[in-house]
């Protein structure tokens, strides 16, 4: 036996951390709550969907060679912590996805004739991919499903583009998220096929792969954000006369929240460097980020909203807001028990590694 | 960001050959204990490490080290871990200390010792009455002329028994004084006046109850300033803690104690995962392929990653917690088998799941509670102290 090592390597570029900084002054300036608030409940605002296209932000993780400026999934990832920070409503993140996988499915000789990828590479059409469709076959809802127009998914062994000349209704839902029900047998969605065979499984486990990636870097960002506003609520909050801060029994609850945050945001951000550098090596990565953003969101931002009291289950309350995406957004792909069966396969890996190595002992 | 592998130097490579060398010739794996965060490093393995500045790799050669990088540091961890071999030795985060605080006999007499890894130490913080509170400490050094003449009963002094020398917290003024009068010392164990007894702790490691009546030992032992005990602890047990850890890209990020727990949570997946494989479910399947075992053995391996990614001193109480859980959730799966002790009838791996569960629930003590860490990190994040 021989050992390996690998790098623990977490630090942003200083390019990377420019881009943070120029992400974050866009969000925190053109998505205030206020905005995402007049978004509801469709979760969409054009407006701020044509900033982030002036911005240059729809192909900020595009293969240059498919149009884009070059960006990677860990540049994404980035991209989708300020998105979730400030709870954005923009498809972008689906739609980057989408272009990626556009790309990846044209390397790999797809035919993608029945597409103006001119306009979806401009954010002027919107795309989304299905993310639970290996599992679910017929209808099933889309992210960004009631913006979009065209939606990659996976049926029969192939991967297939649906296509609709209207939009599809939304699905109402608790955290507004633009959702909508689509089927590939609806008379209003166009299907064709655009690659077959053992390529489009090995294609199409990769796009959901970076779909979890991207997703959980979201679920980041409202934790994050939900995790600094429970904080600064404690040390406001005043009960028995002494800010809230100082009882343990809320200040250990920040000490988890912000646990939550560090690890889920360094699980996704590690995830992403790997399945763009290495994609062979723990094909289970992206799934632990999004089980582990899942979870972390879910079980934070109720924590988070609980330090309010009260006024934290208030609509009006903005933690509230958080809260309520959170349920939206981790929900869409399916939840943590499909990840965790993702997660599942690595077991079967390590079970042939080791009857090697038992051999050898 | 880089997650990429290493490719070792044939200096690197030189040395992992080294190093296997001396763990196949001097140590042999138990694959029944699980737990090989609490042991020292084995007797044989340390004087042919420290022979060769492995003891301490990254110390410069002079100083007894090795001037090794972080790189070779993991490469030493990595190996060890794949032999089961315990590496404690508890002296490294000493060594600074006594460079900086110890007296000039200390340096010439102990120091080079340490660093030979012919001399131990153990730490003698914790007292019955008071652990988490370590500024309570009531163990009396009363000055006498020259000497010193110590008092008092520590508690948990692991290794206490097969030390050379304890790291001992004692009280020189007023206890009202907190953390004023405090003074650190390094006593040799076999003082007149020094005993030790053992204490049994589940899972089977040995800690001790340390007993100190009327110690005298001569001022040259006192390390740093009179009542300046407080400033002198305070850089080991933020190293044992995994504050500021700074790592050079290779290292995980989840701090000593969390990659030590860490590491014991890894094989305790394999041993999970090897149990399945050796069991079957009544319609003649391996139990790898059941859905209810996967679900569970897929969580374990979520937050062992995640335990991964727990920097700095979250790595801890996240490793010590997720460990415990998972011990529960194992033995449950396992069940009954997972009851069964290494070596039992029909245990196999099970053995190793029992085992966990015995130990898992001091990792959430030792080495400070998940509350006080939970403390340190409120204050980190700007909250007021409780209390
Ligand atoms: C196996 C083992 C090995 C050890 N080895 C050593 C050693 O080598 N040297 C040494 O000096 N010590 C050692 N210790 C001692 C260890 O550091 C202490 O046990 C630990 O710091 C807790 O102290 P305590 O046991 O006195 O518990 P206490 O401090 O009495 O705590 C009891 C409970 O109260 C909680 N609590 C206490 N204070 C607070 C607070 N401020 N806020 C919230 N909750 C609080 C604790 O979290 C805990 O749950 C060892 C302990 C064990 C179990």
């Amino acid at each position: 036996m021989s050992l390996t090592l690998r790098r623990n390597d977490y630090s942003l570029t200083d390019e990377q951390g420019q881009l943070v900084d120029m992400l974050r002054d866009i969000f925190t300036e053109q998505s205030p709550i206020a905005v995402v608030r007049a978004a509801e409940p469709l979760g969409f605002d054009q407006k701020l969907w044509d900033t982030v296209k002036e911005n240059g932000l729809v192909t900020i993780s595009v293969p240059e060679s498919a149009g884009g400026d070059g960006g990677g999934l860990v540049e994404l990832v980035l991209a989708g912590i300020e998105i979730g920070r400030t709870a954005a409503p923009v498809p972008l993140l689906d739609q980057v996805v989408a272009l990626r996988a556009f790309a990846a499915l044209k390397a790999a000789g797809a035919d993608l004739a029945g597409l103006d990828m001119d306009a979806a590479l401009a954010g002027d059409l919107i795309v989304s991919i299905a993310p639970i469709s290996t599992w679910e076959l017929g209808s099933q809802l889309i992210p960004s499903g009631a913006v979009a127009k065209a939606v990659l998914a996976f049926k029969d062994d192939s991967i297939i583009l649906m296509s609709r000349k209207t939009l599809a209704p939304q699905a109402q839902n608790e955290g507004c998220a633009p959702v909508a029900w689509w089927s590939p047998t609806d008379s209003d969605v166009a299907t064709t096929t655009v690659l077959e065979g053992a390529q489009a499984l090995a294609t199409w486990e990769l796009v959901q792969r970076e779909w979890r990636i991207a997703t959980a870097s979201s679920l980041v960002g409202l934790l994050a954000i939900s995790s600094e506003m429970a904080r600064e609520y404690a040390l406001d909050r005043k009960a028995f006369g002494v800010t809230i801060a100082k009882f343990q029994a809320i200040s250990h609850q920040l000490a988890d929240i912000h646990m939550d945050v560090v690890t889920a945001r360094n699980m996704t951000l590690k995830a992403a460097w790997l399945t763009e550098n290495e994609p062979e090596y723990r094909p289970e990565l992206a799934a632990m980020a999004m089980a582990h953003a899942t979870r972390a969101a879910l079980r934070s931002t109720t924590k988070a909203a609980h330090v309010y009291g009260g006024m934290g289950i208030t609509l009006e309350a903005d933690i509230s807001l958080f809260f309520r995406k959170v349920t939206s957004w981790s929900l869409v792909g399916g939840g943590q028990r499909r990840d965790l069966e993702e997660i599942a396969r690595a077991i079967d890996t390590r079970a042939a590694e080791l009857q090697l190595q038992s051999s050898n002992r | 960001m880089d997650f990429s592998q290493v490719d070792f130097t044939p200096e690197q490579l030189a040395l992992e050959s080294e190093i296997r060398e001396i763990i196949e010739a001097n140590w042999t794996p138990n694959y029944a204990h699980i737990a090989v965060d609490h042991d020292r490093m084995p007797v044989k393995v340390r004087m042919e490490f420290a022979k060769r500045g492995l003891l301490h790799p990254d110390l410069p050669k002079d100083q007894g080290g090795a001037g090794l990088g972080e790189l070779e540091l993991e490469m030493i961890a990595g190996i060890a871990d794949e032999y089961w071999m315990p590496t404690n030795v508890s002296n490294s985060m000493l060594i600074p200390t006594l460079e900086k605080h110890g007296s000039a006999w200390l340096k010439e007499h102990v120091l080079p010792g340490i660093r030979r890894g012919e001399i131990t130490t153990c730490l003698g913080y914790s007292e019955p009455d008071n652990g988490s509170d370590i500024a309570a400490a009531t163990t009396k050094a009363v000055q006498d002329g020259d000497t010193w003449v110590i008092n008092g009963q520590k508690m948990w002094t692991t290794w206490g028994n097969e030390s050379d020398y304890v790291f001992l917290l004692a009280r020189t003024g007023a206890v009202e004084e907190k953390h004023r009068t405090l003074t650190m010392f390094l006593v040799p164990m076999d003082t007149p006046g020094v005993e030790a007894t053992p204490v049994w702790i589940l899972g089977g490691g040995r800690t001790n109850v340390t007993f100190y009546t009327d110690v005298t030992v001569s001022d040259q032992y006192r390390i740093g300033p009179v009542n300046e005990g407080w400033n002198v602890m305070s850089e080991p047990l933020a190293t044992e803690h995994g504050a500021g850890v700074e790592t050079q890209g290779v290292a995980p990020v989840n701090g000593t104690m969390g990659q030590t727990f860490s590491r014991v949570f890894e094989k305790f997946v394999d041993a999970s995962i090897k149990w399945a494989a050796s069991r079957k479910t009544a319609d003649g399947k391996s139990r790898l392929e059941d859905p209810i075992t996967r679900m569970a053995i897929a969580e374990a391996m979520l937050d062992l990653e995640m335990c991964w990614n727990a920097e700095g001193e979250l790595g801890k109480p996240m490793s010590a917690e997720a460990l415990s859980r998972n011990a529960d959730r194992m033995a449950d799966i396992a069940a009954p088998e997972g009851l069964l002790d290494f070596g039992v009838d029909g245990s196999i791996y099970a053995g190793n799941i029992a085992s966990e569960r015995q130990h898992a629930p001091g990792t959430s003590v030792y080495g400070g509670t998940t509350e006080i860490y939970r403390n340190n990190l409120a204050r980190r994040l700007g909250l007021p102290r409780p209390y």
